[in-house]
């Protein structure tokens, strides 16, 4: 699917004392199968774009197009294209609601009108996904479950309706850090696969680093930066600017360049530092 | 934040801002009882005049002001048909065996206007009153009712804490809509039948969240040493001071002055 995003200005509670603008102008145009990170400080206007993205929100100014079709209109065909869209918000543990867990997870794929052996197939898979035993897990009563437990089976139940496109706010926020790793890697395995449209929100921009290929940077509801990830992550001017701070390799090898090592900046992952240091210090060793 | 609710407090720094809590309350319930009390042309216009000043006053929002209109609008509409039909007098349109009445117009025009200054009035009271200060006020004034072993230190908690999660809660009910949207849920559908199922994956959550937000509070008051309500002092104090006295003062001659313009015609 196809996401253009032409001008879009959200402001909150128009019209009061109490207005307040989220967005002031985005463009931007994700296509099929990218895999997108959108970073930025706390209040950048992250969640108002991805709400949109969904279209669950009404624009200000300006338009979401999914496919061409304008996102939030009430219209049969924007409704089809809404259901190809998947988000996960923040926290979507609180989004649950049913008896069981095979129940919850079912939701999605039932409200979707799939037959009863499909939604069962779905809901085994995508628990899966999310590393739950479906054996296990189903019966049980998902307000019983642990935080984590809980995180992922509401996961799931987005998993579950097979998304085009899905959209993740803070999915691992919360979780272990084995727990963080096994989901991306999952995720990022089954993108491969289906040629999905992987949107993900993270302040962790170490893990952020492993899964995406491109990285929107909003501040103060702008885009100020838009381009390749290991681009943008190793700027570490840009990233201060939005109030992050760069993946920790790339602050190791900033700190060698400084101290007077011939090194890349741009290795996002700890296993391309090591590789940089270690041939910055091949060739040191060559030195006499 | 979509959901803004209507009357819900703007924070300023205005005359009406500014006064006591108790004396805002107490002038809202008088001027709350004066549309009732003016009959005649002349008083009705003195209280209009003295409403539309007091609202320069406030520096309220018009825009949201007039919004909190809407939350009357079935109501005034109804009562405006029941004054229409029911009221006898000279006919004005005849359908069948009920009369539309002249008077009925009039009568009908009358309560709606009566509702209108009703709800703005009230309206006034919480856009320049904080919930805080609003349940300051209201322990103030029923302290009295306490000798009568009515537990008002504990009510205005109760109420405080209810105001303040109002907005919270209207926040987690405009998430928990979205969340339920994006799985596919009908709840803003115009077919009734879909809305009427997606009740239960919108209100479990919403409850859920409820009892474990109070129960967090809870916890979070004791563990800040918080103990009923014996010996509590407060950081701020009510004064009354000579604006507080000067206002009183104004509000009770005005509805003097409402009173006996009825009988001027």
């Amino acid at each position: 699917m196809l996401i253009r995003v032409e001008n879009l200005v959200h402001i909150y509670a128009p019209g009061t004392p109490l207005a307040r603008a989220a967005l002031r102008g985005v463009s931007l145009e994700i296509g099929p199968g990218e895999r997108v990170g959108i970073v930025g400080r706390t209040g950048s206007g992250k969640s108002t774009l991805v709400q949109h993205l969904a279209g669950l929100l009404e624009p200000t100014a300006g338009r979401i197009r999914l496919d061409g079709i304008v996102a939030h209109a009430r219209t049969a065909a924007a409704r089809a294209q809404r259901r190809r869209v998947g988000l996960a918000f923040q926290y979507p543990e609180d989004q649950i609601f049913e008896q069981t867990v095979f129940r919850e997870v079912a939701f999605g794929p039932r409200n979707l009108g799939l037959e009863d052996t499909e939604i069962a197939t779905r809901v085994h898979w995508a628990l899966e996904m999310v590393g739950l035993n479906p054996a296990e897990m189903q019966e049980r009563v998902p307000f019983s479950l642990s935080g984590g437990e809980m995180r992922r089976v509401a996961l799931a139940s987005i998993l579950a309706m097979r998304p085009e496109v899905l959209i993740l706010d803070e999915p691992t926020a919360g979780l272990d850090p084995q727990g963080r790793r096994d989901l991306l890697a999952r995720i990022r395995a089954w993108q491969q696969e289906t040629n999905l449209t992987l949107i993900l929100i993270s302040h962790n921009l170490d893990e952020l680093a492993r899964v995406v290929e491109r990285v929107v940077v909003l501040g103060k509801g702008e885009v100020i930066a838009d381009g390749p990830a290991r681009q943008a992550l190793s700027d570490s001017e840009l990233l201060h600017a939005a109030g992050l701070d760069v993946p920790l390799p790339v602050a190791l090898l900033h700190a060698l360049q400084e101290a007077g090592w011939k090194v890349r900046t741009d290795r996002l992952l700890p296993e391309e530092a090591v590789a940089e240091i270690a041939q910055a210090r091949g060739f040191s060793e060559k030195r006499p | 934040m979509n959901l803004l609710l209507p009357g819900v407090y703007v924070a300023a720094d205005s005359v009406l801002h500014r006064l006591d809590p108790r004396v805002k309350m107490g002038a809202a319930l008088l001027l709350m009882a004066l549309p009732f009390a003016a009959s005649s042309l002349s008083s009705t216009l003195l209280l209009l005049a003295f409403v539309t000043t007091v609202v320069f006053l406030s520096t309220a929002p018009l825009p949201a002001l007039l919004r909190t209109l809407h939350t009357v609008f079935w109501l005034g509409f109804f009562m405006f048909f029941f004054y229409l039909f029911t009221t006898p007098g000279q006919p004005l349109v005849v359908l069948g065996k009920i009369a539309v009445t002249w008077e009925g117009v009039l009568r009908g025009t009358i309560q709606i206007y009566r509702l209108c200054l009703l709800v703005v009035i009230a309206a006034l009271l919480t856009f320049t009153t904080s919930p805080s200060q609003l349940a300051h006020g209201l322990e103030a004034l029923l302290g009295p009712l306490e000798q009568l072993g009515l537990p008002v230190r504990e009510l205005t908690m109760v109420l405080t804490i209810a105001l303040r999660f109002v907005p919270t809660i209207f926040d987690e009910i405009d998430k928990i809509i979205k969340a339920q949207e994006s799985r596919g849920a009908h709840i803003r559908s115009n077919n009734p039948w879909h809305r009427v199922q997606s009740w239960v994956p919108m209100f479990v959550p919403i409850f859920v969240s409820a009892f474990r937000r109070s129960e967090e509070l809870a916890t979070a008051m004791e563990g800040r040493g918080f103990r009923g309500t014996r010996h509590r002092t407060r950081l701020y104090q009510l004064r009354l001071t000579r604006q507080d006295l000067f206002a009183s003062l104004i509000v009770v001659a005005v509805s003097l002055a409402v009173v006996a313009l009825n009988q001027l015609v």
